[in-house]
């Protein structure tokens, strides 16, 4: 496997989230070959590096920052979304905990490059500590002049709500309102912060660009397949030797990577399955693992995702049904209860999961969980319910006998 | 906005682009089922039953998230979109106490409707397995929450923060346990407040005024106009006459009304009609002494015919009518009187807002205007005062008084005292404060009717009794 350090560069020196170390390690080099260039020239850089959102969807980073006006009729916003929320899910807090200054210098690029003066990182309420380190790393980069001359960098910390992940909801919950998601617009528009227009991206998406900058779009193109081109920091957890956050190119065989930086399943025992992306994608058997490639297009096209790259592994003891209640639970707890689907939709299907656990379930309770999944699908506002709906098709589906055994007892 | 053709269910509709979809569904009537929309708070998309099938989409859409398009092809009914609107239903009734024969709401309530239009299904959830959330909780304002029943259109919600602004309601919790509520330490406390109660479709907030008074079955709704003040709000008097009584108002509402009142009343008005039953005056008297009609007429007619030539003044009521201030200044001219309005006990400088309510309490100010009625007392002695309801009567000195009168308040100063008719019992015309004439119909007919200013003088003009 081919080592590659686009954001994880730095991780492994001691006190590289402080400026002097990051700095004496090339930080904000990129900086000024960024101002060398037009912002529209940034734009186009970022549109043929074929950077992906790294946050779960995947969508062109380009395409969204050329939807940014140019003509600073209104201030324009950079929002940073690191609310990381997704279980399974624990990269953004290694850049800033580890690399603050990376994401720093992305920011100010980005800022550049959209005409924004003023960047907010929207911060898991819960990652108090990896707050505080990025915190004083924008502290110290204030003092050296780098930032308050020309952008601004303001931490919100979330009150601990998975939705405000979601981009529209985030920027309620920014407006100070209650994180609810947006109604999706009819044609394509920036996102929206007190009227103004906004690029909300996320935190691996925006440190991504220094390196883009300084390599040029075929340099981080060197890196992934065409489709999903660089890297992304990839993590494991679950039953795996050494869980952790390691940075891979797209396009490397799932299996490879497990048995290389996860050093193969704890205590030697068979794989059961993954949850490749987050725990919103469709779940994986060993035998689709086995030829499993992580990129977009090929987990699409066996009908996962790639979503955030955080992989849940489980061994062959893992209770297929015990493990999907725990996500049910999650999102049980999680929906933000705005339309009704996923509201109630949530909460029932966990109420019969429930049942088919405590030995009162039918059948008919498991064609019930399916009903529910496509009752949710498709009809909200946002996609949490749609993936939820994902998640309950792919465990029956994969492991319906499973289900069958807990409700003939 | 240019006009285009739209499809729905096969029929072609002419609509403006890029106008709402719900809008038109409404507009002629198409059944389409929804809990968050409402004209007057624009969509919110929350609840998801609006679903319309429109063709090259792939999924079903909400209507009231639509634009309407050239050449739409959209259908309301048929198997994919009735499943839809089966399903979301029956989420919404999942944790719905489904207490419908103890609810206030029952018969206007839309869970009861779509369920019989669109549901009929049976109940997979058992009874212990549903969310429990508080039931009658005192918001303030005669408003009474159940969550439990609670659908979260959250209308009531953006009713506070959009449209009164006064923000005292909000929904906290999430997911299944999410609730409407109060903030902290605050009551539910804005002069427009009960609005929330029409505006919640189903029976999470009912009024604690007319709760448990009656069912809405078996009540007929009369339009008509509040005259709580000169604004003129168009409402629905809901009345009915239970048996072995008299004709009884429980309830106004709120009647859509674009030129005045938009969607909503004040709170003031939306009570006052307590005041058209209680405190009433029923019989004559003469002095203190309560007297047969007869006799106060003849009465009456004594007292007229001995000051004519004297100073008469009429006393008019500016809520009165436009018909019955026309009777009094004819009246007037007859028995050689002057006829006056004096209008500042009308005038009430806090209760007026930016919004309805208008400091002119009296609802027809303008016509008074408009007959060129003065609003000042005539100088000089007065030997003979007719009062036709006028606030002002015990305060004016007069030789005689005559006192035409809805309620009972004081009578026994006055040498004759006539029971008047309300504004339900009666009907004519008003002209609201911005000059808007409306034609308020007669609502109620009590067992014992009163008469009317127009039959009174009628009467007393008329010689037969």
């Amino acid at each position: 496997m081919r080592e590659c350090r686009i954001v994880s560069k730095r991780f492994d020196t001691p006190n590289s989230h402080t400026l002097k170390v990051a700095k004496e390690l090339g930080a904000y080099s990129a900086i000024d070959i960024a101002f060398g260039m037009t912002p529209v020239e940034i734009i186009e850089i970022i549109k043929e590096s074929g950077l992906r959102g790294k946050g779960g969807g995947g969508a062109p980073a380009g395409a969204k920052w050329e939807l940014m006006p140019q003509d600073q009729k209104r201030p324009s916003y950079l929002v940073v979304n690191c609310d990381e929320s997704e279980p399974g899910t624990f990269k953004d807090r290694q850049i800033i905990s580890k690399d603050p200054h990376l994401l720093i210098e992305g920011i100010i690029i980005t800022c550049y490059a959209i005409r924004a003066k003023d960047a907010y990182i929207y911060v898991r309420g819960e990652y108090y500590q990896f707050q505080k380190i990025l915190q004083d790393a924008i502290d110290e980069a204030y003092e050296a002049g780098i930032l308050g001359s020309g952008v601004d960098i303001t931490i919100h910390r979330g009150a601990g709500a998975y939705i405000c992940g979601e981009k529209s909801a985030l920027l309620e919950s920014l407006e100070g309102k209650r994180g609810h998601p947006r109604l999706k617009p009819k044609q394509k528009e920036p996102e929206w912060y007190f009227g103004n227009p906004t690029l909300v991206n996320n935190v691996e998406t925006i440190a991504s660009v220094p390196y883009i900058i300084e390599h040029g779009a075929s340099g981080y193109r060197e890196f992934g397949t065409p489709k999903s081109p660089g890297t992304l920091l990839f993590a494991m957890s679950g039953h795996v030797e050494r869980a952790g956050v390691y940075e891979a190119e797209f396009g490397t065989p799932m299996m490879e990577y497990i048995d290389h930086y996860g050093g193969g399943i704890l205590g030697g025992k068979k794989l059961k399955a993954v949850i490749p992306g987050g725990a919103s994608t469709a779940i994986l058997t060993a035998d689709e693992v086995k030829l499993a490639t992580l990129d977009y297009e090929h987990m699409r096209s066996i009908g996962s995702a790639l979503g955030t790259g955080g992989m849940i592994v489980m061994d062959e003891d893992t209770d297929m049904v015990e493990a999907l209640k725990n996500l049910l639970e999650f999102y049980h707890h999680e929906s933000c209860g705005q339309c009704t689907p996923c509201r109630e939709g949530t909460g029932w299907s966990d109420t019969i999961l429930d049942r088919v656990l405590s030995g009162r379930g039918s059948s008919k309770d498991i064609d019930k969980l399916l009903d529910l999944a496509n009752i949710m699908d498709g009809k909200t506002i946002c996609v949490f319910a749609p993936a939820v709906a994902i998640v309950i098709r792919s465990f029956i589906g994969k492991f319906r006998s499973e289900f069958e055994a807990k409700v003939a007892k | 906005m240019k006009s285009v053709d739209v499809t729905i269910d096969g029929q072609i509709y002419v609509a403006k682009e890029g106008t709402l979809l719900i809008d038109l569904l409404i507009k002629h009537d198409l059944k389409v089922p929804y809990f968050c929309y409402h004209e007057a708070l624009g969509a919110d998309g929350n609840c998801r039953m609006c679903m319309v099938e429109i063709e090259g989409q792939k999924r079903p859409q909400i209507a009231c998230d639509t634009l309407i398009k050239e050449g739409m092809n959209i259908h309301t009914k048929g198997e994919m979109i009735d499943s839809v609107h089966l399903d979301v239903l029956e989420l919404e009734l999942i944790n719905h106490p489904v207490d419908c024969p103890v609810c206030d709401q029952a018969g206007e309530c839309k869970l009861q409707d779509y369920y019989m239009e669109y549901g009929l299904h049976d109940s997979y959830i058992s009874k212990d397995e549903k969310v429990k959330h508080q039931k009658h909780i005192d918001l303030g304002s005669n408003v009474i929450l159940d969550q439990e029943r609670c659908v979260l259109c959250a209308r009531c919600t953006r009713f506070t923060s959009d449209i009164t602004k006064t923000h005292e309601l909000g929904i906290i919790g999430r997911g299944d346990h999410a609730r409407v509520s109060t903030m902290p330490n605050r009551k539910l406390s804005n002069p427009y407040a009960m609005n929330v109660i029409d505006l919640c479709p189903v029976g999470a907030m009912t009024s604690r005024d007319f709760r448990f008074k009656q069912r809405v079955w078996f009540l007929t709704s009369t339009p008509s106009i509040c005259q709580g003040c000169a604004r003129g709000c168009s409402i629905y008097i809901d009345h009915n006459r239970p048996k072995n009584q008299d004709e009884k108002i429980y309830r106004f509402r709120p009647r859509r009304c674009d030129d005045v009142n938009g969607h909503f009343i004040c709170d003031v008005g939306r009570l006052s009609y307590k005041g058209l039953q209680e405190g009433r005056l029923r019989v004559a008297y003469l002095k203190e002494q309560e007297s047969d009609i007869d006799r106060a007429i003849e009465s009456y007619r004594e007292i007229v015919d001995s000051s004519k030539g004297s100073t008469i003044l009429l006393l008019a009521d500016a809520n009165l009518y436009l018909e019955e201030l026309e009777r009094i200044v004819e009246y007037a001219q007859s028995i050689g009187a002057s006829v006056a309005t004096p209008i500042k006990s009308y005038i009430d400088e806090e209760f007026g807002d930016e919004w309805l309510r208008s400091s002119m309490r009296a609802s027809n100010a303008k016509a008074i205007e408009k007959l060129g009625i003065t609003t000042e007392l005539p100088k000089g002695d007065i030997s003979l005062l007719i009062s036709f309801n006028h606030p002002d009567a015990d305060r004016i000195r007069a030789d005689r008084v005559i006192s035409l009168q809805t309620h009972l308040d004081i009578v026994d100063r006055y040498d004759v005292t006539l029971p008047l008719a309300t504004y339900v019992e009666s009907s004519g015309t008003l002209i609201n404060i911005d000059g808007i004439e409306q034609y308020s119909p007669k609502v109620i007919t009590p067992n014992d009717p009163i008469p009317t200013v127009v039959e009174w003088i009628d009467r007393v003009e008329g010689g037969a009794i």
